[in-house]
């Protein structure tokens, strides 16, 4: 018995020890590149003061387009938006984007109507992409609170990152391994964040319906407060919907684009624009926010 | 509990600690652990279920210590009579229920009557087929005294709920498992470490190979209508493949957890796809239910002795029910059936033993294994098909070869990943095994190194997010 329990405790050790080694090896190359939002903001981002970010989920990334929005109105702006994601993990973008000593004047916060009626947030499908910044504290303590299961992967994988890597394994391990050939390579996104769905798909039809805003999400009011301490205005942009119109009686600025476009033609599917819908849906971002600059910044 | 859970990986230290530091002196307390153990690990689940396994286990004891003192024919038939009424029953209402209903109401409308009933809405306790059979196993054994009945009720109850294998087998024969828990155990290192290896392959074939090639397979059999041929035909085999690792992985790390524990479970699996005809894939895949039909089915129906019809009868019998007992859906019924037919030339040319005893390869062998393979593989579609005609649907397009198009495959960064990591996995499956056939070896034999890079492999390459349940819990 005592032999294998110290053959057992020996191997055990081996396999923590090389496992957590190549684990840390493959966190070190993705925090090297520009992969990721996270690590895009951090390496591939050379400028730290922007006239207004934009953040969100799929339908901010998909649907504004800081490029065309900065010809038109001749600014500074960045795509900040992860899909796959909601207003919590928002919160921890900003707050990263801030840890990073960048600024920015405004920021447009794309919001979805299921989103901000969520009392109760979970851990999003691309969190995991903020693991390897997992040594920052806003980092490990986001997932600390938003963790709920019996052993909290990404938490844990503070001190055993064989945890989360193997768990995202085709999501970091074998991306990492092609970071090392190319780290310039973004997943999905321009050199301003931003990223267009093709000409093609299109929604499925559904009848017409009007929701009502019901701001009960907790990290919603998380970045207002953020946004109120650091003097950043913040914008509300709600994307075109497929025959969905939403309301709301916010005080915060709003842009509404619920119902701005109908034409299935400017549609990916039913929540996202393709290519032609997002650039009438930017130009027309752009005269509405310019109003909204001018009377704040100009 | 799932094998592959971190729920499991904490239970199976602690169960070891107590086992072996604190009952270990104690035979009856190490018995009376695993009963407390394995009903734990069970009632994970749903611990309602629990009242099954205990009340089957009462009726199984009693009727096996009725039997022993009883001569009397009519009475022993009544007890043994008792025993499977009882346990088919349970397996009938929860497993079956339901099925009969439906095509008995389908039958009465095919004759112009219609009769309208609302079926139950009935959870199948998980693995109540092999539990039951295990049981059975015992109640036939005594009554054909084959088998001492026990007067140790502790350890009868040990060898219905062992943990290891109470849910997906090895469907263990009383006359196997039962002694063991009467003899003292002792901790054997060399036990432990084969143990512990068999733990970390099937961990393998589950996480790695299973789980990875089950994110195709699930896509495509969902709507096999929008696939292209070549894509039916790489769904096709990783489903094979996929049940293979899942169950087959299943069995290794319960074999290998028994081991821990002293205790030898049968074999299983004997690397079944690199069989040369159906019946050698039979005598390898999933070997404690395919003896149990012969020992209790099979043979009592008078085996081969009779007539080549009354064999070929008993031999369509035997694949049919072994069908049925995988779920009750029409789909298993024909899987067993076509299995029937393949196995019904090796019959007639009375060659179905020419591949038996150890394996030994000659070139010409791959291409019958090749054959052999592609035939399970059409098997496995009406296994996993929702209905005979979508399998028969699916097969007409697949055969179709219209389009050879594997778009599927690499229409994603994430698809193309787990597209490779799945071919991956297969491949070092199989040449693992095809070096242990071709070194006559019937069980897998991992080195200490062997098995550090599988728990690497099992890390790195690993389905975790896409973790699924195992397939056969469900029969």
């Amino acid at each position: 018995m005592k032999k294998f329990l110290i053959k057992i405790t020996i191997y055990t050790f081996l396999i923590l020890l090389l496992s957590n080694g190549m684990a840390l090896i493959s966190l070190y190359f993705i925090g090297k590149s520009n992969l990721y939002k996270p690590q895009f903001l951090k390496n591939g981002v050379k400028e730290n003061h922007f006239d207004y970010i934009v953040l969100g989920s799929s339908t901010g990334l998909t649907t504004l387009d800081t490029k065309k929005i900065d010809e038109i109105l001749n600014t500074k702006g960045l795509n900040i938006s992860m899909d796959d994601s909601s207003l919590n993990s928002h919160y921890l973008m900003l707050q990263y984007f801030y840890a990073l000593g960048k600024k920015t004047k405004t920021l447009v916060l794309a919001i979805t109507p299921w989103d901000v009626a969520n009392k109760t947030p979970k851990l999003n499908n691309n969190d995991y992409r903020f693991l390897s910044e997992i040594n920052q504290d806003l980092v490990f303590e986001y997932f600390s609170e938003i963790e709920t299961e019996f052993i909290p992967i990404l938490q844990t994988s503070k001190f055993l990152p064989i945890l989360g890597v193997s768990y995202y394994n085709n999501e970091l391990f074998y991306p990492s391994l092609f970071t090392v050939l190319k780290p310039q390579k973004r997943n999905r996104f321009d050199e301003k964040g931003n990223y267009s769905y093709p000409n093609l798909g299109g929604p499925i039809q559904s009848k017409l319906s009007i929701t009502e805003l019901k701001f009960k999400n907790p990290y919603f009011q998380k970045i207002k407060q953020f946004c109120h301490t650091h003097g950043i205005t913040l914008v509300l942009y709600q994307s075109p919907l497929y025959k969905n119109s939403v309301n709301t009686d916010s005080k915060d600025y709003f842009i509404n684009h619920s119902n701005f476009i109908s034409a299935d033609s400017l549609f990916y599917d039913n929540l996202h624009v393709n290519s032609i819908g997002r650039a009438k849906c930017s130009e027309d971002f752009a005269v509405q926010f310019n109003s909204i600059l001018y009377a704040n910044h100009k | 509990m799932l094998f592959n859970s971190i729920d499991f990986a904490i239970f199976l230290p602690i169960v070891f600690v107590l086992y072996w530091f604190v009952a270990q002196k104690n035979l009856k307390l190490q018995n009376f652990l695993i009963v407390v153990v394995s009903y734990v690990f069970y009632g994970w689940w749903d611990w309602r279920f629990l009242s099954l396994i205990i009340f089957s286990t009462l009726v199984d004891y009693v009727i096996g210590v009725l039997l022993s003192k009883e001569e009397h024919a009519i009475k022993r038939k009544l007890y043994i009579g008792i025993s499977i009424v009882v346990n088919l029953g349970f397996l009938g209402f929860f497993k079956y229920y339901n099925f009969f209903l439906d095509n008995f109401i389908t039958a009465f409308s095919f004759f112009g009557q219609s009769i309208s009933s609302s079926g139950l809405n009935i959870i199948l306790p998980v693995g109540i087929s092999f539990y039951t059979f295990q049981t059975l196993s015992y109640s036939i054994d005594v009554y054909r005294k084959k088998l001492e009945p026990t007067k140790d009720f502790i350890a009868f109850s040990a060898f219905v709920c062992f943990f290891p294998q109470l849910v997906a087998g090895p469907i263990e024969r009383a006359s196997h498992l039962l002694p063991q828990f009467y003899k003292k155990r002792r901790f054997e290192y060399e036990k432990a470490v084969e143990g512990v290896k068999l733990i970390v392959w099937g961990l393998f074939k589950k996480v790695v190979v299973a789980d990875n090639c089950a994110f195709f397979a699930n896509k495509i059999f969902e709507n096999p209508e929008i696939f292209s041929s070549g894509e039916l035909i790489l769904g096709m085999v990783f489903f094979a493949f996929q049940i293979y690792g899942d169950f087959s992985g299943y069995s290794d790390i319960a074999i290998g957890v028994s081991k821990l524990f002293g205790f030898d479970l049968m074999t299983n699996f004997k690397f079944p796809y690199l069989s040369r005809d159906i019946g050698e894939f039979w005598r390898c895949w999933h070997i404690s239910l395919s003896t149990w039909f012969r020992d209790y089915l099979y043979i009592p129906l008078g085996g081969s002795k009779g007539t080549l019809t009354k064999t070929l009868i008993n031999v369509f019998i035997i694949f049919v029910v072994s069908g049925f007992w995988h779920g009750a859906n029409w789909t298993f019924i024909f899987w067993g059936f076509f299995h029937a037919i393949l196995f019904l030339p090796l019959l007639l040319l009375n060659v179905n033993k020419n591949n038996s005893g150890s394996k030994s390869y000659k070139f010409k062998d791959f291409f019958k294994i090749a054959i052999t393979f592609c035939l399970v593989c059409i098997g496995w579609v009406f296994f996993r098909a929702d209905t005979i005609s979508v399998a028969f649907q699916y097969l007409i397009h697949l055969f179709e070869l219209k389009s050879l198009g594997f778009s599927l495959f690499y229409k994603s960064n994430a698809n193309l990943m787990i597209f490779i990591l799945s071919i991956m996995a297969i491949l070092i499956l199989i040449i693992q095994e095809l070096i242990w056939v071709i070194n006559k070896k019937d069980l897998p034999i991992i080195s200490a190194f062997g098995a550090f890079v599988l728990v690497l492999l099992i890390f790195f390459m690993g389905s975790f997010k896409n973790q699924m349940d195992f397939i056969y819990f469900q029969f």
